[in-house]
């Protein structure tokens, strides 16, 4: 087997997903701090903003065939709130740190970029593709230019490293292009797919679908991108196994985002390690 | 999550089965009354997330689930054998409160939590209720009655035919025998029409009711942000983080 221990864009190549894992407060429960350092090399919070979010009206989340939709609508307690109750915790954890940010307009993303510098965060992951909100989120992913001028503006304020998550929906390889082109370390391929259900016959629930569902949707995107972009591509849909992982770095993928699979399983991601590196025999 | 046992897998009525599994005392150890486990049978994607169960009862290594069969998981777990290993997670989300002066009220299946409470209530870890009230549909759906009838506490048996204990609705009953004897809190547990019917009726008489709700869930801690109960007071509370059981006062039940 091909050996792409020499590529991994972060070590181990296994990244929590935004919007899975809470903020933290019951990761412990399942992982010893120890177990933390030999599943994941990043752990990407929850979507924060600059200012608290309550989040969408029930129901927010349901199961489809092999996956979930869900619409969160980024509930979360705010920029100052965040750096004050959630961070140190998270910190302690020796495991790379990357906020996942969501902002209506540049300017919320330049000044939540801000409010991280020097706190020991290692990373941001802009997000643009959430498919849950009014306003931002999935909107800037029409708009490979406005993309453009997003990244460009944060990574003047922002020395770290900078991923975009990209919308699987839309003018991808425009807006992926647009990332590489204005500073971006790497993209996050992808969020989740905009979906609905209708629940027991009359509710319906408009979100992002994820799981297994889509990890064929998502690496094909990761493999036809990895052919015209160059920054390092984080696989992101469906990742539920070994094999899936290896499949997508067969596709090109530089590192993975495990998301749906925690919420099965949280320590699912500790198999998935162990056999990564048995594997690879590291 | 971890594998166990199942030891049992019996109908208890039309739709209704009793699964028990054997679960060591370690784990039993940790369970409280009000607890959920989840539980996974299948290996495939479909259906996705384990589904969550109520503890029905504990006795020494084993725990039970009385569950009806409603989609795509339990209709596997239906099917499941004894002999045959399911996987569950830890017990989850918070333990029914302590209420004193009590009454409980279940609809259906929502009965199921209420035998652990009665057997800590005898084993003196849960103040007694002073009556249990159990409604469903028919009698032959007053699944486990015979079981409740062991405790100590006086069981009310009401159906909507009539066809077992007395005919109505669970409010009906309450209404009349409550206006007699006040208790000071009410436990209910079953659809969500009965529970906002119980609600009404206990701002009405004066009650402080507790409810104990459910919603679909994908993770059961808190990590998914998908299990919001919408409050009165405009914010939300997660039904894996503070619930299952919650203030009827605090609920905003039109926004459910």
């Amino acid at each position: 087997m091909k050996d792409y221990s020499r590529n991994f864009l972060f070590y181990p190549p296994l990244a929590l997903a935004s919007g899975t894992w809470g903020l933290g407060e019951n990761l412990f429960k399942y992982y010893s701090p120890a177990e933390v350092k030999e599943t994941f090399g990043v752990l990407v919070t929850k979507g924060i903003s600059l200012k608290p979010r309550i989040g969408n009206l029930p129901p927010r989340i349901w199961e489809t065939p092999c996956g979930l939709i869900n619409s969160i609508g980024l509930a979360n307690p705010g920029v100052k709130e965040f750096k004050k109750i959630f961070l140190t915790g998270l910190l302690k954890t020796e495991v790379k740190i990357f906020v996942n940010l969501y902002g209506e307009e540049i300017e919320d993303f330049v000044a939540l970029a801000e409010e991280f510098k020097g706190t020991g965060v290692s990373g941001l992951e802009l997000n643009i593709s959430c498919p849950n909100v009014k306003k931002g989120g999935i909107a800037f992913a029409s708009q490979p230019e406005v993309v453009k001028e997003l990244v460009k503006e944060v990574r003047k304020v922002w020395e770290g490293s900078l991923w975009v998550k990209l919308s699987p929906v839309g003018p991808v390889l425009d807006v992926a292009k647009a990332c590489e082109s204005s500073g971006a370390d790497a993209i996050v391929c992808a969020n989740t797919y905009p979906g609905l259900v209708v629940i027991e016959g009359e509710k319906v629930l408009k979100g992002g679908v994820s799981g297994p569902a889509i990890k064929p949707l998502t690496l094909r995107l990761v493999y036809e991108l990895s052919r015209e972009v160059s920054i390092p591509i984080v696989g992101c849909g469906g990742i539920a196994s070994a094999k899936d992982v290896l499949d997508y770095f067969v596709c090109g993928a530089k590192a993975v985002e495990i998301g749906t699979a925690f919420l099965i399983d949280p320590e699912l991601a500790k198999k998935i390690a162990k056999e990564l590196k048995e594997k690879w025999d590291m | 999550m971890q594998k166990v046992k199942i030891i049992l897998n019996k109908k208890e009525a039309p739709g209704i089965f009793l699964m028990g599994l054997d679960v060591g005392k370690e784990y039993t150890k940790k369970c409280s009354p009000g607890q959920f486990v989840r539980l996974k049978a299948w290996d495939s994607f479909d259906p996705l997330v384990p589904r969550p169960f109520t503890i029905h009862a504990v006795k020494d290594e084993r725990l039970y689930i009385l569950y009806q069969v409603r989609g795509k998981g339990t209709r596997f777990l239906c099917r499941m054998e004894p002999g045959e290993e399911v996987e569950i997670s830890p017990p989850m989300g918070n333990a029914f409160p302590q209420l004193k002066d009590y009454v409980l009220c279940a609809g259906g299946v929502g009965s199921a939590g209420f035998g652990f409470l009665l057997q800590e209530a005898e084993r003196g870890s849960y103040p007694l209720p002073k009556k249990f009230y159990y409604a469903a549909r028919t009698g032959e759906l007053l699944a486990r009655a015979q079981f409740f009838q062991n405790f100590s506490v006086p069981l009310a048996l009401i159906t909507e035919d009539g066809s077992l204990g007395k005919k109505g609705l669970i409010t009906d009953v309450l209404k009349e025998e409550l206006k007699e004897e006040r208790p000071g809190a009410i436990l209910a547990c079953g659809p969500l029409p009965m529970l906002k019917a119980v609600a009404k009726l206990g701002e009405e008489l004066g009650i402080k009711v507790h409810v104990v709700l459910e919603t679909f869930l994908a993770c059961g801690e808190g990590f998914c942000m998908g299990c919001v109960i919408p409050l009165k007071n405009g914010k939300y509370a997660y039904l894996c983080k503070t619930g299952p059981t919650f203030p009827a006062e605090e609920i905003d039940f039109e926004r459910l």
